[in-house]
């Protein structure tokens, strides 16, 4: 039990690692964007559209038709296993968990990379974290839901849904930028 | 097959007349009880109103009790409901704001009448920041009597009694589609791919996402086809400009056009996200439509009248309904063997099925009096307030 809590507490750091990196480096890329609304609106349309792309991605299913996500390595993840316990395992699962491209990361990423400081874009992800980490607890046992067609589909119209409001958002940034200068 | 129309069947007399009298007498009570408030108005209006009410829901709910059909009579009051609704409110509107528009002075000022549309929007925001995203008011104010408070109390006391029956009984929206649903005597589209009945889940998993993320009701400001017949915000720019347009493109496919040709309530089907919401209740809530595998002859009419798609042919397999079944009840008034039969859980199946019925309309009849009599009452008072020969 004493294991499990280290290898669970090894692999939750890890991701904690891997969402502030994401934070600060997305951060950074924002920040580095001209401060005024004018050029920033070119900007976040465009990054509007990009998330309407990525979650049509998402939609479509090609990552996880490209390459078996769902059986991954076993030395990978065997960070259970109580004759083994792999520190480095948990902790490489967790940070590869951490920067995982899921839609409600890019979502978060975006709105990351338009806070006005590192430390808010910090603070961010770290409640960001902390929501995952926590408060999805009682949803883990739900990853059966994964192999049910149905929900899968559901997963998929959503995503379609979320792009078709970002393309929408995204090019209503564009177009205010292309009427009003 | 069949068209809707002619595949349900009433039984002639499945009751005496006395024995359907006694019967009906506690909801003869119920909307006396419920109307006496009108009754004490000096208005002649509400009179008339409360008197045509009373006699209309009583007299469906006797004909319920001596045809042993269901579906029939709620689809009177259902789609009189659906029809008259928009009278009474548009009428109230335009008579204090000269328009069906509300500005946005009156949103900030919380003056917006609470939808139970919005619900599953609020959860979210509410539970994380304590605030609450709609427009309107929690408790009653002078200018606006419809708060949340009354509402989400009335909406969630009901919804566990009911469960989805919700959607078949007290929604002000439905009767609308059901009303064009039942124009055509055959449909005209008779393959509907049954993934689509997924899209209300996804439908209410985006607007939560979306709700949450902009702390703005996302649905009540861009998606619902009742705008076209309630109130929207004012067109002030080219967004509320767009905003309308798919209002008026929703409800004219979703709850006109849609509903003509398949002969389903398309907008509950496959589309509603609150309707998905409320599908949760049918979890916890006592009532349900089950099929006795015994006498089922498998001849796929109750899936043909269905009007929600809310059963499939595995789920008739295992004797049950799909989450979304909104227990309307056309599936059993049409069932020719019997099979499909009301049911209470805990019971098995087939355990004196009428009675699970009685105790099911006796708490929902009682509910549609209250919510839906009312509305009713109201907007046959604003038709007789404007009757040319008054």
């Amino acid at each position: 039990m004493c294991i499990h809590l280290r290898q669970l507490a090894v692999f939750l750091f890890g991701r904690l690692v891997g969402y502030l990196l994401f934070a600060a480096i997305v951060w950074s890329i924002g920040a580095s964007i001209p401060r005024s609304w004018v050029a920033r609106s070119w900007i976040f349309g465009g990054i509007q559209l990009l998330l309407a792309a990525a979650l049509l991605v998402y939609a479509a299913g090609w990552p996880h038709r490209r390459r078996a996500i769902s059986d991954p390595s076993a030395r990978l993840v065997q960070i259970g296993n109580p004759l083994r316990p792999r520190t480095s395992g948990a902790l490489s699962l967790g940070f590869l968990t951490g920067i995982n491209l899921c839609p409600p990361f890019l979502v978060a990423g975006v709105r990351a990379a338009q806070l006005g400081s590192l430390s808010v874009a910090l603070l961010f992800f770290v409640f960001f974290f902390a929501g995952t980490a926590i408060w999805f607890v009682p949803f883990l046992s739900l990853g059966f839901v994964r192999r049910s067609p149905a929900f899968v589909t559901v997963a998929r119209v959503t995503a379609v849904l979320l792009a078709c409001w970002y393309g929408f958002t995204g090019v209503s940034i564009l177009l205010e930028k292309v009427v009003y200068g | 097959m069949a068209s809707r129309s002619s595949a349900i069947s009433h039984p002639p007399a499945f009751r005496s007349v006395a024995r359907s009298v006694l019967l009906t007498l506690p909801m003869a009570l119920w909307s006396l009880l419920m109307f006496t408030p009108s009754f004490l108005q000096s208005r002649r209006e509400q009179v008339i109103g409360a008197g045509i009410v009373i006699v209309f829901m009583t007299t469906l709910f006797f004909f319920m009790m001596r045809t042993g059909s269901t579906y029939r009579w709620r689809r009177y009051f259902f789609v009189a409901l659906g029809f008259l609704f928009p009278v009474g409110f548009i009428a109230a509107l335009v008579v204090e704001r000269g328009t069906m528009s509300i500005p946005i002075e009156r949103m900030v000022s919380g003056d917006t009448p609470f939808c139970f549309m919005v619900i599953p929007m609020i959860i979210v925001p509410a539970a994380l920041t304590r605030t609450l995203i709609f427009p309107g008011s929690i408790l009653p104010t002078a200018s606006n009597p419809h708060s949340m408070a009354v509402m989400i109390g009335l909406w969630l006391a009901l919804s566990l009694v009911v469960g989805k029956a919700w959607c078949s009984y007290v929604c002000f929206f439905g009767g609308i589609e059901e009303g064009f649903a039942a124009v055509a005597r055959r449909p005209k589209l008779r393959r509907l791919d049954p993934r689509l009945r997924l899209f209300p889940w996804a439908m209410l998993l985006f607007i939560v996402a979306l709700s949450a993320a902009l702390f703005e009701p996302v649905y009540c400001t861009w998606f619902c086809p009742f705008k076209t017949v309630t109130e929207y915000a004012a067109v002030r720019s080219v967004e509320t400009a767009i905003q309308m347009g798919i209002f008026i493109t929703l409800f004219a496919a979703l709850v006109i056009v849609l509903p003509l040709l398949t002969k389903k309530r398309t907008q509950c089907a496959f589309f509603c996200p609150f309707g998905a919401f409320q599908s949760l209740f049918n979890k916890i809530n006592l009532f349900e439509i089950r099929f006795d595998r015994e006498k089922c002859v498998d001849c796929t009419l109750c899936r043909s009248v269905c009007p929600t798609v809310a059963l499939s042919a595995e789920s008739i397999r295992e004797g049950k309904t799909l989450l979304n079944c909104m227990k309307c009840g056309a599936c059993v008034d049409s069932c020719k063997k019997s099979a499909a039969v009301w049911h209470l859980k805990g019971t098995r199946i087939a355990f004196r099925p009428e009675r699970a019925r009685l105790l099911f309309l006796y708490g929902t009849w009682a509910m549609a009096t209250m919510f839906g009599g009312s509305i009713l009452a109201n907007s046959i008072a604003t038709v007789v307030h404007f009757l040319p020969w008054k």
